[in-house]
């Protein structure tokens, strides 16, 4: 009983702490702590920065992580980085400034930043909490993997497989072919790949559409995005993702955002994520579906 | 007693290790930090689906019967950390505490669920500025 007055006097003295509403930061700036992040450069408590003992789990039993592991990045046959592995993490979720450089804050243009002032006041229109797609770079909270598809003589496609948002996938081709000249505008764009050095794999993307926002903070984005992604697995459990942003309609600039993205435990696969199956998001804060009719 | 040791553990350990299971939603446009509830009922419905898993609980009250809706996290989320559909079964008695809706009536945010033969599940349904929850992912 004692016990239980010490948990509800310490529960008592944390939890206004820990309930308080982040502050909206100034469009571009990097987000507080609060916000998260998948690993970029301006930290966040992502699943990479989590203690060696995880979650205190159910039936009360605590799951016991093991620690990433760190020797040499695995290769394939032909000495091509393998990327293979289950991965968390690897792009931003709260705020895509937090992958900026310290002191860097995002080249928006005046347009821009009207946008995410406007989309502060409506941050439950994020097209992710409708089960929308999260589009490129942006992160989930779970899982995905690398899959490649060869011949006999050499890649053909790259899939990742994405657990979440809704079970998604991205097809990259890994055959020498160049984008097309005109794209018809979609979620994920059109992505051409290849590896530089055996070490690290480029993923060049245009033709997206302008739906998905980059992060809670509604940074936005226009269909001229072209983003380059470069992965690199920097040893066996941390595999790094600079991705360059290239968008003439809602950047002055181009410039790249880091992310960490680590190796899940042993025996851990994708799992099924249907999102719309039964998604009441909404309803407990009495928020209306954007997307709805 | 033992029941409440392990919500005790469980939340203090959380809170130490800034751990915590995850989900796509935002916790705070849902659910009110301030508002917690503590009810004991009967289980009457499991939905193990996405984006949440979601347990109904009938709670008798003066006579009536008011039936809440619990979210938890997704189903993979959960099964990570050792739940199964089965955890929870119709009928079972339990006791939650959580954070109710900020809006909708009988909502809330399960963080810890007791099962009248003493199992103590932790249940986590959040992300970002949870309380008690965990990072945003």
């Amino acid at each position: 009983m004692r016990k239980l007055f010490v948990f509800t006097g310490i529960l008592a003295l944390t939890l206004p702490l820990l309930a308080q509403q982040p502050q909206a930061p100034a469009p571009g700036a990097p987000a507080g702590q609060a916000q998260g992040a998948q690993g970029g450069r301006g930290g966040g408590r992502g699943r990479g920065n989590q203690p060696p003992l995880g979650p205190v789990n159910a039936l009360g039993q605590e799951v016991r992580r093991a620690p990433t592991p760190t020797g040499p990045a695995p290769r394939l046959p032909d000495g091509t980085v393998d990327l293979n592995g289950l991965w968390n993490g690897g792009g931003p979720v709260g705020s895509i400034a937090q992958g900026l450089e310290q002191g860097e804050t995002l080249p928006l243009l005046p347009k821009s930043k009207e946008i995410m002032t406007d989309r502060a006041t409506r941050e439950t229109d994020d097209p992710h909490l409708w089960c929308m797609p999260m589009g490129v770079p942006r992160s989930t909270p779970y899982p995905f993997r690398f899959v490649q598809n060869y011949t006999h003589k050499a890649p053909t496609h790259m899939f990742i497989v994405h657990e979440g948002n809704i079970h998604s996938f991205r097809q990259i081709f890994m055959d020498g072919r160049k984008h097309p000249a005109e794209l018809d505008p979609t979620w994920f764009g059109h992505s051409i790949g290849w590896f530089d050095n055996k070490d690290t794999l480029v993923i060049d993307t245009v033709g997206f559409n302008d739906k998905f926002w980059f992060d809670r903070q509604g940074t936005p984005h226009t269909e001229q995005l072209h983003t380059i992604e470069r992965w690199t697995r920097v040893n066996e459990g941390t595999l790094r993702n600079e991705v360059t942003i290239e968008d003439p309609g809602a950047f002055s600039r181009p410039f790249t955002t880091t992310w960490t993205a680590r190796l899940a435990g042993p025996g851990d696969e994708i799992m099924e994520y249907i999102c719309q199956e039964n998604n009441q998001y909404g309803i407990a804060g009495g928020h209306k579906n954007p997307f709805a009719n | 007693m033992k029941g409440k040791l392990g919500v005790l553990v469980a939340c203090l350990s959380l809170l130490g290790s800034g751990a915590g299971l995850v989900a796509h939603h935002s916790f705070s446009t849902e659910y009110d930090g301030a508002k917690t509830f503590k009810l004991t009922g009967a289980v009457s419905k499991v939905e193990w689906t996405n984006p949440h898993v979601r347990f109904y609980v009938d709670v008798v009250e003066d006579g009536k019967t008011e039936t809440w809706n619990m979210e938890l996290a997704s189903p993979s989320a959960l099964a990570r950390n050792g739940w199964t559909s089965r955890t929870l079964k119709v009928g079972d008695k339990v006791t939650v505490e959580g954070y109710a809706a900020k809006v909708a009536p009988n909502r809330g945010n399960a963080r810890s669920v007791i099962t009248a033969d003493g199992r103590s599940l932790f249940a986590g349904a959040a992300d970002d500025n949870a309380p008690g929850g965990g990072g945003n992912q």
